[in-house]
């Protein structure tokens, strides 16, 4: 999902490996219609090669065996920008009548024409993992309720916990993840917020760009800059491995606020070097649009930002 | 008959100024950083940063060496970045949960996977002659792709304690993954300046023809130095593992680019022949210098990925002019 | 019947073109009249190119004057050759191999309407031009689908294409079969019809009768003859283009003991449709390739080296038969080869003198793998000395050296290879006259010592001079073979024009 991106890899991707077949179906009861009354909900993933699609889809699968009362029909496309392959599936969806969609558009703006084309044809659509873009929504004349978690508000949660641990006036810094993505913005701002609001002073935020290497590198130096550093606010938990690694090397005593909650961070949380770490249920995003879905066919009336649980989790929960 | 011995001008201090400012001036150039960062960065020049500075350069050394010998026969290898991961978390999955015992099955493990990924880049190169910029970006997806399904995305942790211990440890005051990195620039070094097959190395990135026409399989020649960079691949994992005590599949994106840049600010020609190891290393510890003076200094993300850009064009720009200076000096010896 | 007019359209006056120390041309004056068709022949490096680069602006001459239609005639460039009216048709060939022939055919000039490439237009224009040089192909076809032949005929349609006052004609028929040919020539005859001046430069002396009205001779970069076609004979023109003073040139040759045979070549075909060819050479034994230039002499060798893999044949190796599928396993049955182009195929430019000396012998200063320095110095010392290698030392790079000291430096890395057999093409090639008589003193040393050398070149005085016999190809075969009592320039010219001839020639 952070990919860097390199010239080179526009050019070949498609042709050098296909990676998933495209177009994946994966219709356990390939109905269209109801032949047993059932509603069907489609499920429109991105690319179903990426682990965090494939639990998610996973997560939707179990979900709806649990229900019984509706019928799955997910798929998902070659790779994560093949919105051309996405508007395809979309339309096939309407084509086939089903009640609703649930989408994980492959771009925000892109998919709107298609979510509005559903809409015009009385089919539900709910937005689930990257929200569809406001102003094009608007234009088009359409609403789809967004269903995911608050990054901002996660973030703040677990930010808080450190300036509980650290108490008023200790000093932090924050490792951001890729300049430019969404949910980095969003987990920085939640950070700040936790700073301002737990009366914490920030000496430092600078990107380690999600991931281990580069987060012990920029930490280390961060730490010889600023040796009085208290804690660490890392927008995930990759990130936080790294930084817990300076800490160990310089037997300081640091703690760190994270996010994700990956089972690798599962040991420091116990020691106590890590206060806490978010759990936004990534693989329950399906099955959330799902259920909201399901309230929108039985007429219930659902529009804008509806979040989903999001849980903070310290050395008294983590199990 | 001027006969070989009796020279005209003073050959040897001709030579010697070539050659300063051949390896040297990327060693002057360092000098010039790490000055200016003494003056302006603050705990630029304590012990501890200098050491810090070694850990941070070492996985990007190692890779550079067998970058350069790739380098030199007039190949690239894109591929290193997600090689590392898939080294990392095979080798780290071989010993996750295990002792200090597992260790050497899953460093050999490593360094097979990786010279195994070299050996096919170099092989398909040479046997197909399609160019390795394109064979080894396959492999990049190939190997990132195996990564991630090998983990199915997860990151592998609790791996032994004598491993991350050796992360640690300092050797009369020096890192010892940076110790390693040092051997291995060592051994390359050796290799490359007084061994028949380094003299090949260099004759083949040279001129292919003239050297293939003098008896020698240069296709052997320039495989083995894929799986040379390869196998410095799977050291690299290894050490990351060791100093990080993890091994995610999405590890070391980027890391190819950082390594070529560090050959190439290092003196390396990209159409191959040219380049040298103590070269390479001077660019891999300039390049960890920058990054590490420019965060102490405070500059932002965004300045610094500009600034680290800028010197990278104005240290090839300077070795593009060092070389026609050298060239000219031996042209008028 | 030709139409010959007696206006001198174009005229050059004492033209010179020197390159690095070597003069290519000499003073050479040459008129050619409308509507003629004037041959212009000599052996390989008399200046034949050399003439036709200045005249298409691709040189600048170092002296002399060019009139073309009594204004002077110094271009700038090829651009304004091609503004001044003359059409090149190279030996090279100059086609864009992607793209179609009616592309490649108005390339320079696109026709247009309305802005746009008038492709209906172009393939209208492109079917006439075809007709005219008898090809059968579609205009659509992609150049690189044709063949060798094919191609030439597009490129002397190209030429056809334009308007040209003056057309040159470099080797045109070199791959053309006689039907092709003969629909050439009734298209160069309509236009010399027009008043269109042709330069037409060949080795086919058959053709020359044919189609010249007049000729010039160059040798050594100077023009020897210039007068009708009419009225000559093979022999006289021959005669003309190899008569040279050959006294004190070459060092002086003892009668050597011709030992056991060290190669021996049976039927050896270098691609699958060419001639068989057939040859051997003894212990003591200087052995010449003469012929024309694509011959087939250096494909043979190389092939006999490994550095092409031959379509068939067989090699014994000091009576023992041999499989040579790389440069290796020459090397190691004891055969070198040095290349004709030293510095794409035989230096390594950036390494010292003494890494480029042991190159092919680099077992005997090294142990275990390692290198030696000190005895690889000390080798690359020695032999520097003994070639009179002109260098600073050792550890020069090669890249600095002149053109006859680094020929030096690769015979020195085959005389330390040691080889029982040198194979040496166009050993001599721009090189200056002390360095090369040094190099065929040591052939000859080489020889005295029992080693066999078969030396490829186009410099046939040079074979004449150093040669116990000398091998001659033509078009592909060996057309006979000459031992020194009976050496005879024309006979050696005679013999390498013969499969370029259907009838042969009386000498």
């Amino acid at each position: 999902m952070n990919r860097r991106v390199t010239l080179a890899a526009i050019v070949t991707v498609a042709a050098v490996i296909p990676l998933a077949a495209c177009g994946q179906e994966n219709t356990g009861n390939a109905a269209s219609t109801k032949p047993t009354g059932k509603p069907t909900v489609c499920l429109v993933m991105k690319s179903l090669a990426n682990e965090y699609f494939q639990q998610m889809q996973k997560g939707a699968v179990d979900h709806v065996a649990q229900l019984g009362n509706v019928t799955l029909d997910s798929s998902g496309t070659q790779n994560e920008t093949d919105v051309d392959g996405q508007v395809a599936l979309v339309e096939k969806c309407i084509t086939k009548q089903v009640q609703a969609i649930v989408l994980a558009p492959a771009d925000s703006k892109a998919l709107v024409q298609s979510v509005a084309k559903a809409v015009k044809a009385g089919l539900k659509v709910v937005n689930i993992d990257v929200k569809l873009d406001d102003a094009a929504l608007k234009q088009a004349g359409v609403d789809a309720p967004f269903v995911g978690p608050d990054n901002r508000e996660g973030a703040k949660l677990s930010g808080l916990e450190l300036a509980k641990a650290l108490g008023k006036g200790a000093k932090v810094a924050i490792l951001e993840g890729n300049p430019g993505a969404d949910n980095a913005l969003q987990r920085k701002n939640g950070f700040n917020d936790a700073v301002a609001q737990g009366g914490l002073q920030l000496l430092d935020s600078k990107t380690g760009h999600w991931e281990t290497d580069e987060a012990h590198t920029v930490f280390g130096n961060m730490l010889t800059a600023h040796p009085d550093i208290q804690g660490v606010l890392a927008s995930n938990d990759s990130m936080a491995l790294g930084i817990i690694k300076v800490i160990e090397e310089r037997k300081a005593n640091i703690k760190v606020a994270s996010f994700d909650n990956i089972t690798a961070v599962k040991q420091y949380l116990q020691s106590g070097v890590m206060v806490s770490t978010l759990d936004q249920y990534g693989s329950q995003q399906a099955a959330n649009g799902i259920d909201y879905a399901l309230k929108m066919i039985n007429g219930e009336q659902v529009t804008g930002w509806q979040k989903t649980p999001v849980k903070v989790i310290t050395k008294d929960n983590v199990g | 008959m001027i006969s070989i011995s009796v020279a005209r001008g003073n050959p040897r201090t001709s030579r010697a100024v070539s050659q300063v400012l051949g390896e040297a001036g990327i060693g002057v150039a360092l000098v010039a950083l790490a000055l200016f960062f003494l003056a302006f960065a603050p705990h630029f020049g304590t012990a501890q940063n200098v050491r810090d500075i070694l850990t941070q350069i070492t996985l990007n050394t190692i890779l550079a060496v067998g970058m350069t010998f790739v380098i030199l026969v007039g190949g690239i290898d894109l591929s290193v970045g997600s090689v590392i991961a898939l080294c990392a978390v095979v080798a780290g999955t071989a010993m996750k949960g295990g002792g200090s015992a597992s260790i050497p099955a899953a460093v050999l493990l490593s360094l097979l996977i990786g010279a195994a990924t070299g050996l096919v880049n170099g092989f398909v190169t040479e046997r197909w002659r399609v160019p390795s910029f394109i064979v080894t970006l396959g492999m990049l997806y190939v190997a990132r792709g195996a990564a991630e399904q090998y983990t199915g995305a997860a990151t592998i942790y609790s791996l032994p304690a004598a491993l991350t211990g050796f992360g640690t440890t300092t050797l009369v005051g020096l890192p010892a993954v940076f110790a390693v990195a040092l051997l291995m620039a060592a051994v390359a070094w050796f290799v490359l300046s007084r061994t028949v097959f380094g003299r090949l190395v260099y004759a083949t990135g040279n001129n292919e023809e003239a050297v293939r026409l003098s008896g020698h399989r240069t296709g052997v020649i320039k495989v083995v130095c894929f799986v040379i960079g390869g196998a410095c691949v799977g050291v690299a994992a290894i050490i990351y593992m060791a100093r990080l005590g993890v091994a995610s599949p999405i590890l070391g994106q980027g890391y190819e680019l950082n390594a070529i840049a560090a050959v190439v600010i290092g003196g390396a020609s990209l159409s191959g022949g040219r380049g040298s190891v103590i070269g390479t290393l001077l660019g891999a510890c300039l390049l960890g210098v920058l990054t590490n003076g420019l965060l102490l200094m405070g500059v932002s993300d965004f300045q610094r990925t500009i600034v680290t850009g800028a010197v990278i064009i104005v240290a090839v720009v300077l070795d593009a002019y060092r070389k026609r200076l050298s060239i000219r000096l031996s042209a008028t010896s | 019947m030709s139409t010959v007019v007696d206006t001198p359209f174009l005229d050059i006056a004492g033209l010179t073109k020197r390159y690095a120390g070597v003069t290519a041309l000499d003073g050479v004056d040459l008129s050619v009249n409308a509507g003629e068709i004037h041959i212009l022949i000599g052996e390989n490096g008399a200046g034949k190119s050399t003439l036709v680069k200045c005249l298409a602006g691709i040189e600048r001459p170092d002296a002399g004057e060019m009139t073309l239609a009594g204004a002077p005639h110094r271009p700038a460039g090829a651009a304004g050759a091609l503004r001044a009216g003359i059409q090149v048709v190279h030996q090279e060939l100059a086609l864009l191999p992607a793209l179609t022939v009616a592309e490649n055919l108005f390339l320079q000039r696109m026709p247009r309407r309305l802005g746009l490439v008038d492709r209906g237009g172009m393939r209208r224009r492109a079917r006439e031009l075809l007709g005219q040089v008898g090809l059968e192909v579609s205009p659509d076809t992609p150049v690189e689908r044709l063949g060798i032949a094919q191609m030439q005929l597009i490129e002397i349609a190209k030429a056809l294409s334009v308007d040209c006052r003056l057309l040159v004609m470099d080797e045109p028929t070199a791959t053309l079969t006689p039907r092709e040919t003969a629909t050439l020539f009734t298209q160069l005859r309509r236009l010399t019809a027009n008043g269109v001046a042709i330069i037409y430069i060949s080795h086919h002396l058959e053709e020359i009768f044919e189609i010249g009205d007049r000729l010039t001779v160059l040798r050594n970069g100077q023009r020897v003859h210039t007068g009708p076609v009419a009225g000559l004979t093979t022999a006289e023109l021959v005669r003309m283009m190899v008569g040279r003073d050959l006294n004190a040139e070459y060092p002086p040759v003892t009668a050597r003991p011709v030992g056991e045979q060290l190669l021996r070549v049976t039927d050896l075909r270098v691609t699958a449709g060419a001639p068989p060819v057939s040859l051997s050479v003894r212990s003591g034994e200087v052995v010449g390739v003469a012929g024309l230039v694509g011959s087939g002499r250096t494909e043979t060798m190389r092939a006999i080296f490994g550095a092409d893999r031959p379509a068939g044949g067989s090699v014994e190796v000091r009576g023992r038969a041999v499989r040579i599928a790389h440069p290796r396993d020459a090397v190691r049955h004891g055969i070198s080869f040095l290349t004709e182009d030293r510095k794409a195929q035989g230096l390594v430019l950036d390494l010292s003198i003494a890494a480029n000396i042991s190159l092919a012998s680099i077992d005997r200063v090294s142990r275990l793998g390692l290198l030696r320095h000190a005895v690889e110095n000390a080798a690359a010392r020695e032999l520097s000395s003994r070639l009179h290698v002109r260098a600073t030392g050792p550890h020069q790079t090669v890249r600095a050296l002149s053109g006859g000291n680094q020929q030096k430096v690769v015979l020195a890395r085959w005389l330390a290879a040691d080889t029982d057999l040198l194979i040496v093409d166009e050993p001599t090639r721009g090189i200056d006259v002390g360095a090369r008589y040094e190099i065929h003193q040591l052939l000859l040393t080489l020889a005295d010592s029992g080693k066999g050398v078969l030396v490829v070149s186009s410099d046939l005085p040079e074979l004449l001079g150093i040669c116990d016999r000398i091998v001659v190809f033509s078009k592909g075969r060996i057309a006979g073979e000459i031992a020194r009592p009976e050496f005879d320039a024309e006979r050696v010219l005679n013999l390498a024009y013969s499969g370029y001839l259907k009838n042969g020639i009386s000498a």
